[in-house]
């Protein structure tokens, strides 16, 4: 990937380069990296500091003296913070596949074929934009009561594709405009039926995206708060971030060391799902903001 | 175009019903759709409307209430003085951290548009905040706080930023905004940064090459060429971007719940407040559907101005 | 009637004992018209208990399965105790009890949910006024309540507030918590502090001192703390005259020279040396003592209690004081907690046993002894709980119960006076106006909010 820099490499002695390249690049990123990861350094620090340790700054309270795992099995075996994983493993990958199936006919419909209405309902789906979660919760609560799903795992299920579905869309939108009409075309000509140009050419060559999709719908899944806080009040229901947020200040006492240990157990699912995927994610970004 | 394919595959052999709605692109557009429209006429389009409905009744918990009109509207803008701080608080927070997030987002995507080791471990380690679920990393922000033990006041102590013990974060208005936004801005840069990383790859570099030679220095190829061609970049991330945040909930509930005595409120929290503890559904929906028409004349706007010197 | 109390409660003796005294009366003959009559009596009276048990006492269905929800104990002991006790209970008579514990605050927005989805469990511990804001899904139990004053004596004026609405008990008096101050003797007699303040102006004065003589200071939350912000400043808002609402639950009364008087006083004291903290949550200001960062603080008894049994950094530097008293009088607040049946519970008798089970005597005096004084019995036979001598420092705790009022007083608790006290008006009022010193505009914006509580839309 030549820069600017290139240009310039017959310009300027190399020391002179050298400490130019510590200014300008080195040492911003150097910056940035301290601020985006110093929260989870100290996430991670905290959840292994004793009970002394975490209230005593006569020390540093950047390192950890002696270090303790006993927020960890207050964490496993005190709390009901196993199934808060499964809960929300469970309605990640469920509405995650729900809003896949959508999304994948949706965009294949508004970014392959030609009706009326298309335009309209393409517009409809993005203005669905403009009415966040944050408007909907307490009608929501309302349907959800209605058809008795409080504490229900089906409450979220199928309520979190509302905000994925129109992300995946957009994107999937992107990536079947992508693909070249003539693969398909040809297909037809030779006698399959637009179902099947659709499922056989169409969908595999949009998998790349379909991929950058999923990932990202399960991110934002996992991610979901408010929803989960307003249906899910048994504490067996809950999901991660709604149980942490809510069991962990127990009245007159802040148990920072269970918090920050949940918070980076909670965090590891989506982080590691992430470091395997990161081009997927990065494409599906990008494709979003670039081709969208 | 489509016709030719049309008749070849109506030709001759009978095809059943179903297949043959298929084919034509109408029908199976809207079958394709069906689903996608199902879910969010359902769960969006429905609570939307029955919100606009609830936020003109009394409703509260356990009492579907009366038809009131603007009762709570009025109730809101006339008499409920927290709701116009949450009101302007959900402007300064989404205009302040937008500024940011931009800013450093584009000096990010600059650096990592540069080669240097570990490149693709510095790539991934910075977009780590916006995958991380929100509330978690909140919860460490707070902590990192704490009015008793924040270690970013021990830190700055130490390194004679500031004097002993250090401000205390969520005590006061304007040192627990900036808290907010400081958690915001962390939070949403990566965002901002991977998009435009992305949009600045796609600059062909032959532009940068003809504009060097042209005598242009590096801020004015910045001016001319980068920022020009990342405009459809900058112009859907930042819509998206200005939603979230105007309709943010997680930061704030989190981090402040409002705290010192309801000065930090956005307007999703206030209508929690409002819904959730104080029982009152009506008025709570009324102060969330505030964010529908705000959102959409900012979008508009937003629209209009970066589509405008096209 | 003695030996009814001091066994250990048990339903079918309980019935058979007063069909002997009803026998004995010669009633037998009436019995079954007598019962009415004695229920009627006997229910939803106020005062003392008579020598008459009034009612059948709820009789436990074997098999059935129970669901009790809770705030998540602040003493950790006492919470396994509790368990412990329902446990015993379902062994006993073959029930299922599950006790679900979440945090204080959390509780009344699942109280509110289960409500609106008329679902949940079988008993919903109420805290504050919200046998009031949710009375219409509380199941009457003033024949329980009648069984337990005849037991136990009169009722604690505060739980009987809050329980009883419109005359008919909403749920069951359970427990108060008592609040009180928490101090660093050593640091208080090393700034001059002789003796715990008895008044307001004394304990600005010894917050001053604090201050002159550069040591830890006294603070308190100013907040939306659930427990510390309420217990201290309606105290002091009461105790310089002022009030919320008059009597008839209607009149907003804030705006008054009373009410500047009290904030007068407030602003005057963080002059001299006390420090309020807006940003202070019910954790924060135990975390602050057991750091050592300040001298004196009004909370529950958790912090001492956890000096004595956990850190033993300064238990034996530390002592409790009752809450100072103002130009007006003492008065103090505490949390108080009740417990209901919900009308939508399968198993009302059942989960109407469980709770006489635990409020029976000896049940009830095991649990606040493990308890460490952390809670108080909210009955007149639970007034000299050998909790409260068995360390002498737990005074202060005992004394503050019987000056205790409610968030709202002197109007009955109601779903406006849960709103104020939900949404912190009197709190906010004072953080306010001590973090600007524009009393007025404080006093304005409370007066304001608290009309449109009082006459909100629909």
């Amino acid at each position: 990937m030549a820069t600017a820099t290139v240009s310039r490499r017959n310009e300027r002695p190399l020391m002179d380069r050298l400490a130019g390249r510590w200014i300008r690049i080195y040492i911003p990123i150097l910056l940035f990296i301290l601020i985006t990861l110093f929260p989870f350094y100290w996430m991670t620090v905290t959840s292994f500091k004793s009970a002394s340790e975490l209230f005593d700054f006569n020390q540093s309270p950047l390192f950890v003296a002696a270090p303790t795992l006993e927020w960890y099995k207050i964490l496993f075996f005190q709390t009901n913070f196993w199934h808060w994983t499964v809960n929300t493993t469970i309605v990640a990958v469920v509405s995650t596949s729900i809003s896949l199936f959508c999304s994948v006919l949706a965009g294949y419909a508004l970014g392959r074929l030609r009706f009326r209405g298309a335009d309209a309902i393409g517009w409809g789906i993005f203005i669905t934009y403009l009415v966040p979660p944050t408007l909907l919760f307490l009608p929501l609560a309302f349907v959800i009561r209605d058809l008795h799903l409080f504490n229900n795992l089906w409450a979220l299920i199928l309520t979190y594709p509302t905000f994925l579905i129109p992300f995946c869309t957009w994107l999937l939108i992107g990536y079947f405009k992508g693909i070249p009409r003539e693969l398909e075309e040809s297909a037809l000509v030779d006698g399959a039926s637009r179902w099947q140009a659709m499922m056989r050419i169409a969908i595999p060559l949009a998998l790349p995206g379909i991929l950058s999709a999923g990932m990202f719908a399960f991110t934002l899944s996992w991610n979901e708060f408010l929803y989960s806080l307003i249906f899910m009040n048994d504490s067996l229901s809950k999901t991660i971030p709604v149980g942490v947020t809510t069991e962990f200040i127990k009245g007159d006492e802040f148990y920072w060391g269970v918090l920050m240990a949940a918070a980076l157990l909670g965090s590891i699912p989506v982080a590691l799902l992430y470091s395997f995927f990161v081009d997927y994610f990065v494409a599906g970004m990008t494709a979003g903001a670039v081709k969208g | 175009m489509s016709t030719a394919t049309r008749r070849v595959s109506g030709a001759g052999v009978s095809r059943p019903l179903h297949l043959r709605l298929i084919e034509r692109e109408a029908p199976m557009g809207y079958i394709l759709l069906l689903p996608t429209l199902l879910v969010l006429g359902t769960f969006l389009a429905w609570p939307f409307l029955f919100g606009l409905w609830l936020s003109v009744t009394s409703a509260e918990l356990s009492d579907p209430g009366h038809f009131i009109g603007f009762g709570n509207y009025n109730f809101e803008f006339k008499i409920d003085h927290p709701f116009w701080t949450s009101f302007w608080n959900t402007f300064l927070y989404t205009g302040v951290t937008t500024v940011f997030k931009f800013t450093l987002g584009l000096s990010m995507a600059l650096l990592l548009n540069q080669i240097f080791p570990l490149q693709r471990f510095v790539r991934a380690a910075l977009l780590l905040p916006w995958i991380i679920p929100t509330v978690l990393s909140t919860l460490a922000w707070k902590w990192m706080f704490d009015p008793t033990f924040s270690v970013v006041n021990w830190v700055a102590v130490h390194l004679h930023l500031v004097a002993a013990p250090g401000p205390n974060w969520f005590g006061g208005t304007s040192t627990a905004m900036a808290a907010l936004m400081i958690v915001n801005t962390w939070r949403g840069m990566p965002f901002y940064g991977i998009a435009f990383l992305a949009g600045l790859q796609t600059i062909p570099l032959d532009l940068y090459e003809a504009a060097r030679v042209d005598g242009a220095n590096r801020w004015q190829q910045f001016l001319h060429i980068t920022l020009p061609l990342l405009r459809p970049v900058l112009l859907v991330v930042l819509l998206l971007s200005t939603i979230l945040t105007f309709a943010d909930f997680q930061v704030p509930f989190v981090l402040t719940n409002g705290a010192p005595y309801n000065s930090t409120h956005v307007l999703a929290t206030w209508a929690y407040q409002w819904g959730v503890p104080g029982g009152a559904i009506g008025l709570g929906a009324s102060v969330s559907l505030v964010l529908f028409p705000v959102l959409s004349i900012i979008i508009a706007g937003v629209l209009v101005l970066l589509r405008r010197p096209e | 009637m003695a030996d009814l109390e001091d066994k250990p409660y048990d339903p079918e003796r309980e019935a058979w004992t007063r069909r002997r005294f009803l026998k004995a009366a010669g009633l037998v003959a009436a019995g079954a018209a007598a019962v009415p009559i004695l229920e009627a009596c006997g229910g939803g009276g106020g005062g003392g208990g008579g020598a008459l048990t009034t009612g059948k006492a709820p009789v436990p269905r074997q098999g059935a399965s129970i669901r009790l929800l809770q705030w998540v104990h602040f003493v950790p002991a006492a919470d396994t105790e509790f368990i412990r006790q329902c446990t015993e209970f379902g062994t006993k008579y073959g029930v299922t009890v599950a006790v679900e514990r979440i945090t204080a605050d959390q509780l009344i927005a699942k109280t509110a949910a289960d409500v609106e989805s008329n679902s949940g469990p079988d008993i919903i511990q109420m805290q504050y006024g919200w046998p009031h804001l949710y009375d219409a899904a509380c199941v009457d139990v003033s024949n329980e309540v009648g069984i337990l004053k005849s037991k136990l004596g009169a009722v604690a004026s505060v739980n009987d507030a809050f329980c009883k609405v419109n005359g008919v008990y909403k749920a069951i008096p359970y427990t108060i918590v008592p609040n009180a101050f928490t101090y660093r003797t050593d640091l208080l007699s090393q700034a001059g502090v002789t003796s715990w303040p008895k008044t307001w102006t004394e304990f600005a004065a010894a917050a001053a001192k604090m201050k002159a003589a550069n040591l830890q200071p006294f603070a308190q939350t100013d907040g939306h703390a659930y427990g510390d912000s309420l217990t201290m400043w309606n105290p002091v808002l009461w105790s310089h005259g002022a009030t919320e609402v008059k009597a008839d639950g209607k009149t907003v009364t804030i705006n008054s020279k009373e009410t500047r008087a009290a904030i007068a006083w407030a602003q005057n004291a963080v002059k001299g040396g006390f420090v309020v903290h807006p940003e202070w949550l019910d954790p924060d200001n135990n975390q602050a003592y057991h750091a050592n960062r300040i001298s004196a603080t009004l909370n529950g008894a958790s912090i001492y209690i956890r000096e004595k049994v956990e850190f033993h950094h300064y238990d034996s530097v530390s002592d409790n004081g009752v809450v100072p008293a103002g130009p007006k009088g003492l008065y103090t607040m505490n949390l108080i907690f009740n417990h209901a049946v919900m009308k939508w519970s399968p198993e009302k008798e059942t989960a109407k046993a469980l709770i006489m089970y635990l409020m029976d005597k000896t049940n009830y005096l095991k649990y606040t002894d493990i308890a460490g004084g952390y809670n108080a019995g909210p009955f007149a036979a639970f007034d000299n709980d050998p909790v409260w001598t068995k360390d002498p420092k737990m005074k202060a705790f005992h004394d503050v119960v019987a000056t205790g009022k409610w968030p709202g007083w002197p109007a009955t608790p109601s779903k406006q006076t849960a709103q104020s006290q939900q949404q912190y008006i009197v709190a906010d009022m004072f953080a306010k106006a001590i973090a600007n010193g524009d009393t007025e505009s404080a006093v304005k914006e409370a007066e304001s909010r608290l009309q449109a509580i009082f006459s909100r839309p629909g």
